[in-house]
């Protein structure tokens, strides 16, 4: 079975697809399946720490990332480009990632027989 | 080649609905088989039987259509409730199911599509 990339690209809290590709990654990563998941783009906010949406009625996202190894996801790739564009770095993050270049993610993306866009 | 699909947007606010629905019948049209299709989030809105647009395309019979010539198109029953769509407002011939259908169509795929913004 190929792997499948879920690629993180919008910001967490301003719409759902962050919040869905997560759940997306919890079900698929549960049958087993080989998940990679990659943030892009505005997508890299949703693993920077100290998140408190609570003002948003919503429920802080950035602390489910780091417990998805218990459910069989344990690869994650920030694309250094838009973190560094967003003023961050690693040391804002939740959790250790392995960081990837322009290249990188394309060569990622090109390994994963499905690529799930959120 | 066995093709999956997701669409992550919901009819008439978007064109991954319409998208996805053309892109089946072409892949239909050469042969293709369809893995199967997986209406998450807003897209759910897709199953909705009510759909009645005044003087345009229905994407509720257009998708009910699909299902009809044998695709399988699962629309996710927790987004459903998030949407307060119950089981009797889906049109006949799309499915609820959770996100065990999603990862079975993507192990049954050869290609996966995701249509969305």
């Amino acid at each position: 079975m190929s792997k499948v990339a879920v690629l993180m690209r919008k910001a967490p809290y301003g719409s759902v697809y962050t919040a869905e590709g997560f759940r997306a990654v919890m079900g698929i990563g549960i049958f087993e399946m080989d998940v990679a998941l990659a943030f892009v783009d505005d997508g890299v906010y949703a693993l920077v720490k100290d998140q408190d949406p609570e003002k948003l009625d919503m429920q802080p996202l950035g602390e489910g990332f780091p417990m998805l190894p218990e459910f069989g996801v344990d690869e994650f790739y920030v694309h250094q480009p838009s973190l560094e564009a967003r003023g961050l770095s690693v040391d804002d993050l939740v959790m250790d990632v392995q960081l990837l270049d322009d290249a990188g993610l394309a060569k990622l993306l090109a390994e994963c027989g499905t690529v799930m866009p959120f | 080649m066995k093709i999956g699909i997701m669409v992550l947007e919901g009819p008439y606010q978007h064109q991954a609905a319409d998208s996805a629905y053309h892109f089946v019948k072409a892949a239909l049209a050469r042969g293709h088989e369809i893995a199967g299709i997986f209406l998450f989030t807003d897209a759910v809105n897709v199953s909705n039987r009510f759909i009645k647009p005044p003087g345009e395309r229905n994407i509720a019979h257009m998708f009910d259509e699909l299902g009809q010539q044998g695709v399988d198109i699962v629309a996710c029953t927790a987004c459903a409730k998030f949407r307060g769509m119950k089981r009797d407002l889906n049109v006949d011939n799309i499915r609820l199911s959770g996100l065990g259908a999603l990862a079975e169509m993507i192990q049954k795929s050869d290609r996966f599509v995701t249509f969305g913004d």
